[in-house]
């Protein structure tokens, strides 16, 4: 039994008269200490997703399953937010500028877990050692940590009730490169330690091929592809991932590859053309991808891509 | 920097690469003084050698920024701002300088420019507001353009389109550019020559090639292991610490030792190719040493 | 020639288990004095201080406040009257100086009370939003269309003259003030990443609200509540001066301008200016330590 089961979740958000799709209709599973990677590019509906999976955002339709569970009406009971934790993307932000970092650790603890008020001190020394930092730190403020620091403390906050799955929202894009590698090591040491899964969303591909067992890729609120990574980075079928893949820069100056340039830029999700909403920056589009919207189907076991023109040549091979 | 060619300055936050920029353009905060030091383009020397200040021309050098959208006046029809460049620094006729933006706005693969150029930023895309950007940047043709992390902001399908349209218009207009980012991938994308700032110092100048497959500062070597794998990690997390006198890298570097607390040459490692930092003299010296 | 480069270095290990100490890098104090940064906000403090000090010690070193002398009424400012006499042959100072404990005290509990109830408002609206937050700026927006002295005017003379009334009354009249900075200030944080991650905490929505949100709001607060401790002696003695709220022969220096008012058409000006020069001076000075402070970090 998979630890998170999503079924057809959507989230729509209204403005007024004009309803804008965030996500529309994803089915996906994490399984227990698994890192799922969510890529794609800004307005793809990965931040909402994670959102709605901690609890942050109720979904308009569909079922979250959490460890076979049917979570309805979000996470607000104290066992269920123990199990599932968010990191953010902003480190800066995402850690209260009033508290010292022992109150916000000791926040969850006495808040979530019944734990014996002369067992907080250790549990905190406990987990800020997990995260790479001395207890000296339990004493600083937000703003005497250095971005990197700043999100080891967030990662401490989440971790600190042991959950059994994380959320990561774009954890190193603020960071510097020299960071991120560090707090990615950091991540995937913890995830050995404590078998807790993880569903890593972010839009920087390298940092995800690092971290991920299985990649989703997004694009307008829909799963395009999912495989695990080593397949999604080495032969992804769906053309959006394929020209996300070639967009992203190689660390290889003598390399002159042939890049796909996609035309266009992502549409506005509140003016959907019918059918695939992928047609009009598709190098591989035809007149059936005009009338009706494809679905994510299997190609070679568990590599399911969303496209006609895929879905075709695998029915012919 | 030669004609049409490509140079990557490269760092992470705080090295100074946008001061850097910012000092050559002549659009320091009052508070920063120039110390000294020239820029010269095309053997014109730019800095006032008596006010420290820099004069520069429209048709020498221009900018595009980070955040095209805010780098854009929200009120203005971008096709009025673009030839209102014109008008100022060439001495077009309304026009005349209309024309000449719409032609510019096709020109960086806008279609529809009579459209565009009647929009405001707002109504515009990221990608589509950093095209703009470049359009207005490369109106006057300048000989120099500085791309501040100019992609940053941008999705990475977009972001290489833009990377695509900045090496056509070079290919072209045979212009210089400086690409000023913290992405090593981009610089090894885009660039043909690059230098590694930290703390303020260049670290490592040579050509991309050169720098990324023989890196020989401990701070080039330390980025580039960042990316691909574990960094070492004694390498400790710390902040650009400036009031450290000597090699700037000092305080964070593996192989730090007593003569580091001098400022280090840049010494040659290859043709082209130079480096700041007192090991490689060592090891040029071991070097001669092993060949006799 | 070669040197060793050591495999563990003092440098690098000092560096490991120091950690990273921003802003002010290795003891280089990049800070300018207060003084420099802020030189009214000191001026200001620098005033208040010795109307503290008055309003604490002064008592003890000046005659009665009350103590009428008709023989000796009127007097011009002397040695032995530093601020005169007035038509009782009261002393000017002492009934001053007296004053400045009640005038410093009305301001000061006037300013915390309306901070307090106006912020703790004001949070609730900016958090909650929706139908609350609507009724809250409605109410506000009435309020508002007072003007504040006419409101307090209003309020006092409905409860009835006394000195808690009058606090009462002016708190209530600026207390709209705190509630839209601080509103404005929590829809601001509301957005902030840290606001989810109280959620995930734990926290209900309360504590969420007055824990996280609420601290983080109170900074525009703080500078108001300046400012307001100096509207609220004006107003205070504003309203004395029309003879509503305290009343002689209390030492007060709105009721002492009244008193002293009809003097100044037959030359004795010090019985008001001394006053009145008090009460302008003290809320220049709250006004000095508020407006510098307006959008810098305190």
């Amino acid at each position: 039994m998979p630890l998170l089961e999503l079924t057809d979740l959507h989230k729509t958000f209204r403005h007024g008269a004009n309803a804008v799709p965030a996500v529309r209709g994803v089915t996906l599973s994490v399984e227990r200490g698994e890192t799922l990677g969510l890529v794609g590019e800004s307005g793809c509906g990965k931040t909402t997703l994670g959102r709605m999976v901690v609890g942050l955002q109720e979904p308009t339709s569909g079922s979250i399953r959490f460890d076979g569970q049917s979570v309805e009406g979000g996470f607000a009971e104290a066992g269920r937010r123990r199990r599932v934790q968010m990191v953010f993307q902003h480190p800066a932000q995402s850690l209260n500028p009033r508290m010292r970092v022992e109150q916000m650790l000791a926040e969850p603890l006495r808040l979530l877990a019944d734990l014996a008020p002369d067992r907080i001190n250790g549990k905190i020394d406990e987990v800020l050692r997990l995260v790479g930092l001395g207890p000296e730190y339990a004493r600083r403020r937000s703003r005497q940590l250095s971005g990197g620091q700043q999100q080891r403390v967030a990662i401490a906050r989440a971790l600190i009730c042991d959950p059994d799955l994380v959320v990561l929202d774009e954890p190193t894009s603020s960071l510097d490169q020299s960071v991120r590698g560090r707090i990615v090591a950091l991540l995937r040491d913890i995830q050995r330690e404590r078998d807790v899964a993880f569903v890593f969303i972010s839009h920087d591909l390298s940092t995800v091929q690092r971290i991920a067992h299985r990649v989703a890729v997004m694009y307008l609120g829909r799963v395009v592809e999912l495989a695990d990574t080593e397949t999604v980075f080495r032969s992804a079928r769906h053309p959006y991932t394929k020209a996300l893949l070639s967009a992203v820069p190689k660390m290889d100056p003598r390399l002159k590859r042939e890049r796909i340039i996609l035309p266009g830029e992502t549409p506005n999700p509140s003016e959907l053309p019918i059918g695939c909403s992928f047609q009009d920056r598709c190098p591989l589009v035809h007149d059936r991808c005009r009338r009706e919207a494809p679905q994510l189907l299997p190609t070679a076991g568990a590599h399911l891509v969303e496209c006609f023109a895929v879905a075709t040549e695998v029915s012919h091979a | 920097m030669g004609e049409g060619e490509i140079v990557g300055l490269v760092g992470e936050s705080g090295s100074g690469k946008t001061i850097a920029s910012l000092a050559i353009m002549g659009l320091l905060p009052a508070a920063i003084e120039l110390r000294d030091g020239s820029v010269r383009v095309e053997a014109r020397e730019l800095v006032d050698p008596t006010t420290g200040r820099v004069e520069r021309r429209a048709q020498e050098m221009a900018m595009i920024f980070q955040q095209p959208r805010s780098a854009l006046n929200p009120t203005m029809r971008v096709g009025n701002q673009i030839s209102r460049v014109l008008v100022l620094n060439q001495g077009l006729g309304r026009g005349e300088a209309m024309e000449e933006a719409m032609a510019m706005l096709g020109h960086v693969g806008i279609s529809g420019a009579r459209r565009v150029a009647r929009a405001y930023p707002h109504q515009l895309s990221g990608g589509m507001c950093q095209r703009v950007m470049i359009a207005m940047a490369l109106a006057c043709r300048p000989r120099v353009l500085i791309a501040d992390e100019a992609t940053t902001a941008l999705d990475v399908t977009v972001q290489a389109q833009i990377f695509d349209l900045i090496r056509d218009l070079v290919a072209e207009t045979r212009c210089g550019v400086v690409v000023i980012t913290h992405d090593l991938a981009a610089v090894s994308e885009m660039c043909d020559s690059m230098a590694v700032l930290y703390g303020g110092q260049v670290m490592e100048v040579g050509t991309t090639v050169d720098v990324l497959e023989n890196p020989s500062h401990p701070y080039t070597r330390f980025l580039l292991d960042s990316i691909e794998r574990e960094v070492d990690p004694r390498v400790e997390e710390r902040g650009v610490n400036f009031a450290l006198a000597g090699c700037r890298f000092g305080h964070r570097c593996p192989h730090a030792y007593e003569a580091c607390a001098a400022f280090p040459p840049m010494i040659p490692v290859g043709r082209g190719h130079t480096a700041s930092c007192f090991l490689l003299q060592d090891e040029s010296s071991h070097a001669v040493a092993r060949t006799d | 020639m070669s040197t060793q480069v050591p495999d563990t270095d003092p440098l690098v290990d000092a560096a490991a288990t120091e950690g990273w100490i921003p802003p002010e890098i290795d003891g280089i104090v990049h800070r300018k004095s207060l003084i420099r940064r802020k030189p009214m906000a000191v001026v200001g403090a620098v005033i208040l201080l010795v109307y503290v000090l008055v309003a604490v010690l002064g008592p003890l070193f000046v005659g009665d406040p009350l103590t009428t002398d008709p023989s000796n009424a009127l007097q011009p400012p002397s040695g032995d009257n530093l601020f005169g006499t007035d038509k009782f042959g009261r002393d000017v100072f002492a009934r001053a100086v007296h004053a400045a404990r009640l005038d410093l005290s009305i301001g000061v509990v006037i300013a915390i009370a309306s901070m307090v109830i106006g912020s703790l408002i004001g949070v609730i609206a900016g958090y909650w939003g929706s139908w609350l937050d609507e009724v809250i700026m409605r109410l506000t927006d009435v309020i508002l269309a007072f003007p504040g002295f006419v409101l307090a005017l209003i309020l006092v003379a409905v409860m009835g003259n006394s000195i808690p009334n009058v606090v009462i009354a002016v708190a209530a009249a600026y207390i709209p003030y705190f509630i839209r900075l601080t509103r404005a200030e929590a829809l601001g944080q509301r957005e902030m990443e840290y606001v989810d991650g109280a959620r995930l905490a734990g926290n209900r929505p309360w504590r969420v609200a007055f824990r996280h949100v609420l601290p983080n709001s109170l900074r525009p607060s703080l500078v108001q509540a300046t400012l307001v401790a100096g509207w609220a002696i004006l107003t205070v003695a504003g309203l004395a001066f029309l003879g509503v709220g305290i009343r002689p022969p209390t030492p007060e220096w709105g009721v002492m301008v009244a008193e002293g008012t009809p003097d100044i058409i037959t030359g004795q000006w010090w019985t008001a200016l001394f006053p009145g020069g008090l009460i302008v001076l003290a809320a220049a000075a709250f006004h000095f330590i508020g407006d510098e402070f307006g959008g810098e970090p305190l």
